[in-house]
């Protein structure tokens, strides 16, 4: 970056819109200072959801949501040798770090709120996220929440006490969400929205004169639910972030949205979907059906194909798709975005079993597993009416 | 000698420095300034 005066180190610590300056406390000396601004940008991410409980302080317990706690998990793996890791909570960052600390050869406890792992998603996903961890010998521990974590002399947790029972442990990773950092903007009158994140609208405002926000801080919204909803992840920050920028440099752009989409890795298995699933579709009022296929991944005869699994929801009455899901050990994260582009097109799921999609014996099978799954859905369709 | 402009931008991980590019590239004349509590930048995951 050219010419921008990078302050770290430095924590905002009040904004006041009347004078148009904000409060800065220096942390390397611990001095506090106002700065003038024509327009401000309210950049302030999220943090780790932590857990109150007795014992929530000592200091084997982590949580991971940037590169310096990324340091600190490590640093304590490497010094302190665990041989055992429970990791609170199965959404996408306890999965992921599954794989993490098996690497390292640590034998590891996840424990899931509900029956099944990534518990927003649709449950023949889940599953299969459940039969990966069992395959990669992770200690699945379901319908159980910590109750207390047991501390020795050191001030280090060596077990986890839940609803359920106790398990010895030798280190914690809370991996139980993000909340949004919107307490300074708050206090400055900044308006927040119905999911506790910070109101804004396409062009990244604020309720406040020369105020704009972008990131894990705020809303978006959300193009198929038509609602403004709290997604926060890196590469909606960063497109927020250059609608912001550019605004706020006197620019007239706008960010029009998502549509839901997200991909992560467990071990071997691909985990994708967009849009909405079942239940968040039904809250939103349509008449939801929804298909499920198995497929490869390339011509059953080609080397290294693979089965995965699609989930289609959709609008029974009009035939419109409302999410997919999606989950395989090959071809499935990349695929995932030709069902994006649909659902920001409000295709139906008719029109979606016609696409031209490319085809050689490597890549997929004559028929798409998508284009197989949006046929089926059809025929469901069909049958009903 | 007209004052420089002030883009202030609270936050260094992901939204705030893809702004703070923006800006200076829609706007080479703008002052930018970006604060991080942090010891790094950009460093979200």
């Amino acid at each position: 970056m050219q010419d921008i005066d990078v302050l770290t180190e430095n924590r905002v610590t009040k904004i006041d819109p009347k004078e148009k300056r904000i409060e800065v406390v220096d942390l390397s000396k611990s001095e506090t200072q106002w700065f003038p601004y024509d327009k401000l940008i309210i950049a302030t991410g999220a943090r780790s959801r932590r857990l109150n409980l007795p014992g929530s302080n000592a200091k084997n317990i982590f949580t991971l949501k940037d590169l310096q706690d990324g340091i600190r998990i490590r640093e304590y793996v490497d010094e302190n040798k665990p041989k055992q890791v429970a990791i609170i909570g199965g959404g996408f960052i306890g999965l992921e770090m599954c794989e993490a600390f098996k690497t390292r050869g640590i034998e590891t406890f996840l424990f899931c709120r509900r029956d099944l792992p990534a518990g927003n998603l649709e449950r023949e996903i889940s599953e299969r996220i459940l039969k990966e961890l069992q395959e990669n010998s992770v200690h699945f521990l379901p319908n159980q929440e910590p109750i207390a974590f047991h501390v020795n002399s050191e001030g280090e947790v060596t077990s986890v006490e839940t609803t359920k029972g106790e398990y010895p442990t030798d280190m914690v990773l809370m991996a139980i969400g993000v909340i949004p950092n919107v307490e300074i903007a708050r206090e400055a009158g900044v308006e927040l929205g119905k999911t506790g994140a910070m109101k804004t609208d396409f062009v990244q405002r604020t309720n406040l004169n020369d105020i704009y926000t972008a990131g894990d801080c705020c809303e978006v919204f959300n193009q198929v639910s038509q609602d403004w909803v709290y997604t926060p992840l890196g590469d909606i920050a960063n497109k927020q972030g250059r609608v912001a920028g550019e605004n706020a440099a006197g620019g007239r752009v706008s960010f029009p949205g998502v549509v839901g989409s997200a991909a992560f890795k467990v071990f071997e298995l691909e985990v994708a979907f967009t849009g909405l699933g079942i239940q968040a579709a039904r809250q939103y009022g349509w008449d939801i059906d929804s298909q499920i296929i198995e497929a490869e991944s390339k011509v059953g005869y080609m080397p290294g194909s693979k089965r995965m699994l699609i989930k289609l929801t959709f609008d029974r009455r009009s035939g419109r798709l409302l999410g997919a899901q999606m989950a395989g050990e090959e071809g499935v994260a990349r695929r995932i975005n030709s069902l994006a582009v649909a659902l920001h097109q409000k295709m139906t799921i008719n029109e979606i079993s016609k696409l031209d999609f490319a085809y050689a014996p490597p890549f997929s099978a004559p028929l798409d597993p998508i284009l197989i799954a949006a046929e089926q859905a059809t025929k469901k369709i069909r049958r009903s009416s | 000698m007209s004052k420089k402009e002030k883009l202030v931008i609270i936050g260094g991980s992901a939204a705030g420095p893809s702004a703070a590019a923006r800006a200076k590239r829609i706007n080479s004349d703008l002052e930018v300034i970006m604060f991080e509590q942090g010891r790094f930048i950009s460093y979200g995951s």
